[in-house]
């Protein structure tokens, strides 16, 4: 067995040429990593590398692993089995070159025979996965998938190097079989051995001596192709996917960036140019392969609306490419004018887009801005992380703060959150009434109470949602939890206006929460819905807002783990559970909800959609406030997911998913079968 | 040196609106208390009938300025010869109603006159050094402003329903002047060509003073005739919740809250309206609410003034049976 092993460049002269081969094939490589390091440095600044031992271990998980990719199951074997292929491959290459043109004497012994069998078993595992790929795409052709030559290319060209080089293998145990030599150790490349059983049949030794270097040439310069062709195609999502993955955002999601509004040197706000945005945000649309994750998972695109987030990170990635060769043109220009007349450097304008072509409505229409119910699930199923709703956000704001272009309806809400700190211009004097008709302290009146009960908008000002504030301080009172409300000095926390891309509304009702909060030395907060929560946890700070925050399924939760609430256990009841968005995906809050629903003898079914692949409602980012003028309702398909189980109830933890819920259900006319509760309502049934 | 007050009368179809008329009342009560003369001024085609009217309203001067090109209002036109006139004029003040037109018209005649202009106006009295103060609300109402100038003529417009229109008197008698419409080219810079006018007969939603509105209670857009047969009774406009809009049974225009129209009109009915508070949002302010809903848990009672316990269906006729015995 040590003396397995075969020869390197058997049957090949003049092998010295695949050098110059290389160099080329280099050269075309190092090409098209340069041009696009060029068009990412269009892009301002930013540190991305954070934490390089949770990087690497995310490269592993996400990249070699697959942990995202797999979750679609054909696709992701698919791409499992060439991926790992190529790994194989690669590594037999590698071990080869060092063999020959190295000079070190590694291939033989169990190494030899390990490269033969991985080889042959993961090669031919990438065949099937090419086969997969191309039947998938040009026969099946799902929506989410657009081709492009590139596709036909980079499938043609890896199928025709696994082929040539199980054929050269088949060839060259065909071939040496003829001689006193064969090749013993044939069985750990059962592919070659199987195809050089019929090849021996058919041809003669000077035949098979022919065709193999041939095959061996042709093979190579194909490979020499691969290599030079990798920085300049999609090949290349390999190296930017991992990237992508090692500088993923691994803090809170979705905190947009920071405006300083004291900062009189800032011209603009938000962003309407591609060079505004970080050369991260470029690097993301070079990572984009176009797989359509993203697009599959979007409400907006789902329900018929012209929003879809593969073609907003693909259109940002065509302007990327224009303007980096329209720079390039201008720069040219500037080199031949100086020239001729001895000018000064022509000043490049800043401002403008050199295309000419404006990003926001002429590359991103702006209803497509509008159309984003920021419910992460396009980011939530790339597996390359890239960050779509981010820019959305941006761009929102450019329109907002800058233009003043947003849909008529978002004025009325955006003017009673300013009036009246809330969106529907209720009197703000009238927000404590209804809790401190339950006989609710304020935090003036019990200084002491260890929590901030946060009904949010919703659950003062809404008749409905008020019931599930009742069934909340219920709840707390029969776990004796020592609680109190802001009552009027609490404000819309802004959510919906800083999604909507007013900051500058946001900021200022932020702010004064925080000083109101802080006066009353408030330390922990229970909100009830989710968009307050995730404001206030992980957006707040940014403001020197620093609380423990809980949402209430998570504090209900725990009281009834520590005992302090007691329940019945009912039984024979169905639900389903709709994922906020706010509470899943942006803040990993799956199982209590779930968890709660148990304790009280409640069977849960899934719906289609569920957990980090949940449907949003329709309402957030700000869509709560906005009409819905294209295609079908989000809210009614959402809805028509639980109708389908012919559950009891459909339980929510946010206000925003129960009336939406609430309104599909008198929508398709089914309130007497299937009725949306929250969790606090049902547990308060149990109490 | 400048004297009088000046109402720009406003008409349609050569019938006053009934702004116009109340800035008339009021403005002759201001004439009496201060001596000053109270002139108005009607622009428009065929409308000396019109005179008449005015000066039983308590005009001491109608100013007519006709030209068939001024038959229907123009920015343009109208902005030109208001101009000219009051600066022919000269009064201390010059009115109209925070309309359609008076928004319009105003901010460019103080532009012209470079004056100031006290808009959207809630209240007017005389004042000894300032001759007149304007109250109107800011905030959204939650704070009030007095506004004079001391520069003449004081520009304001008045918002509709703010004076009571006084009972005309007949035997009044007024000088009327017939000013030449002195109309440049450069004036006409839009023609109205045609008015479409959109098939409803009934009071748009935001004028209307009665409002019926229809939500998913409806249970389709065949029952609708049901409310509009009330409305025409009682002279009212119909709307829709978001429901029944979203349903497709009405369109958006009809919408009455948070995303549609935000009405305030003397009387709302709701029909099948379970009063979430995206509908709320856009007729709380109504004065007197009417809900009718078979739900005796639904919302809208919290918010209405007279709820009815029932079924639309069997109401609702009966209420516009009622209505048309005493509209008779």
């Amino acid at each position: 067995m040590a003396a397995a092993t075969r020869q390197v460049y058997w049957n090949i002269e003049g092998e010295h040429w695949l050098y110059l081969l290389f160099v080329i094939a280099l050269i075309f490589f190092s090409y098209g990593v340069f041009k696009r390091v060029q068009l990412w440095k269009l892009g301002k600044p930013e540190n991305r590398w954070k934490d390089v031992g949770q990087g690497i271990k995310d490269v592993v998980v996400y990249g070699l692993f697959h942990k995202r990719i797999l979750k679609d199951p054909y696709p992701g074997i698919m791409h499992f089995m060439i991926f790992w292929g190529f790994v194989f491959l690669a590594f037999a290459t590698a071990i080869i070159t060092l063999q020959a043109d190295v000079g070190l004497q590694i291939f033989h012994g169990w190494l030899y025979l390990f490269i033969k069998l991985t080889a042959n078993i993961f090669g031919f595992a990438a065949l099937i996965g090419i086969l997969m790929a191309a039947y998938r795409r040009y026969i099946v052709r799902p929506d989410r998938l657009d081709n492009i030559a590139d596709d036909a290319i980079t499938l043609i060209l890896l199928f025709v190097i696994l082929v040539t080089g199980f054929l050269i293998e088949g060839v060259r145990m065909a071939a040496l079989s003829y001689t006193t030599t064969p090749d013993q150790w044939a069985s750990y490349g059962f592919i070659g051995q199987w195809i050089s059983i019929p090849l021996r049949s058919w041809m003669n030794e000077a035949q098979l001596l022919s065709l193999h270097r041939f095959l061996w040439w042709f093979h190579l310069v194909l490979a020499m192709t691969f290599i030079g062709y990798f920085s300049n195609s999609k090949l290349f999502h390999v190296l930017l996917g991992m990237a992508n993955q090692f500088m993923r955002n691994r803090g809170p999601i979705g905190i947009p960036e920071l405006i300083d509004f004291e900062d009189e040197s800032i011209e603009t706000f938000g962003k309407s140019q591609l060079r505004e945005f970080s050369w991260k945000a470029l690097f993301n649309t070079d990572t984009c392969l176009r797989c359509g994750r993203c697009q599959d998972n979007c409400p907006a695109y789902l329900s018929g609306k012209h929003l879809n987030p593969k073609r907003i990170i693909q259109d940002m990635k065509v302007l990327m490419q224009e303007t980096g060769a329209a720079l390039e043109a201008k720069k040219e220009m500037a080199t031949s004018v100086h020239a001729a007349e001895g000018h000064d450097e022509a000043e490049a304008d800043e401002m403008e887009e050199p295309t000419g072509r404006a990003l926001i409505g002429e590359v991103i229409p702006e209803e497509d801005l509008w159309a984003c119910t920021t419910c992460r699930s396009c980011e939530q199923q790339c597996p390359v992380f890239i960050e779509h709703v981010d820019k959305t956000i941006d761009m929102r704001r450019n329109l907002v703060l800058m233009e003043t272009r947003f849909p008529s309806e978002a004025q009325l809400a955006f003017k009673n959150m300013e009036n009246n700190g809330n969106p529907w211009g209720i009197g703000w004097s009238t927000r404590a009434d209804y809790l401190t008709n339950l006989g609710v302290k304020t935090f003036e009146e019990n200084p002491g109470a260890e929590y901030l009960y946060w009904p949010g908008c919703s659950g003062a000002f809404d008749a409905r949602n008020q019931k599930v504030s009742a069934a909340l301080v219920k709840l707390f009172n029969s776990a004796g939890v020592s609680f109190a409300i802001l009552g009027n000095e609490e404000k819309c926390c802004g959510d919906s206006a800083r999604k909507l891309g007013n900051e500058y509304l946001f900021f200022s009702l932020a702010t004064e929460n925080i000083e109101t909060m802080n006066g009353h030395g408030v330390k922990k907060i229970i909100t009830q819905c989710p968009h307050c929560y995730n404001l206030l946890k992980n957006e707040y700070p940014q403001f020197g807002g620093n609380f423990e925050v809980i949402h209430h399924t998570v504090f209900l939760l725990d009281l009834i783990k520590s005992g302090k609430l007691k329940l019945s256990h009912g039984a024979g009841k169905t639900i389903t559970y709709h994922d906020s968005c706010y509470l899943g995906r942006y803040n990993q809050i799956y199982e209590q909800p779930r968890e709660l629903l148990k304790t009280v003898g409640l069977d849960i079914k899934e719906m289609a959609h569920t957990g980090e692949k949940s449907f949003c409602c329709g309402a957030g980012g700000g869509r709560m406030w906005l009409e819905e003028h294209e295609g079908q309702r989000i809210n009614e398909m959402r809805t028509d997911e639980a109708i389908a189980l012919k559950t009891d109830y459909v339980g929510t933890a946010c206000p925003f998913c129960l009336t939406m819920i609430a309104d599909g259900i008198g929508a398709r006319g089914v309130g007497e079968q299937l009725k949306a509760l929250d969790i606090a309502e049902i547990l308060e049934q149990a109490l | 040196m400048a004297k009088g007050i000046l109402i720009i009368v406003e008409q349609r179809n050569l019938e006053i609106r009934k702004v116009s008329l109340e800035l008339l009342s009021q403005g002759r009560k201001i004439a009496d208390e201060t001596g000053e003369p109270l002139v108005a001024v009607i622009v428009g085609n065929g409308i000396e009938g019109l005179a008449q009217t005015v000066t039983a309203s308590g005009a001491d001067k109608v100013i007519l300025i006709e030209d068939a090109k001024l038959a229907d209002y123009t920015t343009g036109a109208y902005t030109s010869v208001l101009n000219k006139l009051i600066r022919k004029e000269e009064p201390q003040a010059v009115l109209m109603g925070n309309t359609a037109i008076g928004k319009d018209l105003a901010p460019r005649l103080a532009q012209r006159l470079g004056v100031g202009l006290a808009s959207d106006c809630t209240g007017m009295e005389t004042d000894a050094s300032s001759f007149l103060v304007f109250k109107r609300p800011i905030y959204a109402g939650k704070a009030f402003e007095y506004l004079t100038s001391n520069v003449r003529p004081i520009l304001a417009t008045i918002r509709p329903n703010t004076f009571k229109v006084t009972d005309p008197d007949a035997a009044r008698k007024s000088e009327i002047v017939k000013e030449a419409a002195d109309i440049d080219a450069g004036d006409l810079r839009a023609i109205l060509k045609e008015v479409a006018i959109a098939a409803s007969s009934r009071p748009d939603l935001t004028e209307a003073n009665i409002i019926v509105s229809g939500g998913r209670g409806m249970g389709g857009p065949e029952n609708y005739v049901i409310l509009e047969a009330l409305a025409d009774v009682v002279g009212a406009a119909v709307g829709a919740s978001r429901a029944a809009v979203d349903s497709g049974w009405k369109e958006h225009k009809f919408q009455v809250g948070q995303t549609g129209k935000t009405v305030a009109p003397t009387l709302y009915i709701a029909c099948g309206i379970s009063g979430a508070i995206q509908h709320l949002a856009g007729m709380g302010s109504s004065k007197f609410i009417v809900a009718i809903n078979k739900d005796p848990e639904a919302n809208i009672f919290n918010v209405a003034d007279y709820g009815i316990v029932g079924d639309l269906f069997e109401v609702v006729p009966v209420l516009t049976e009622e209505f048309k015995k005493l509209v008779k």
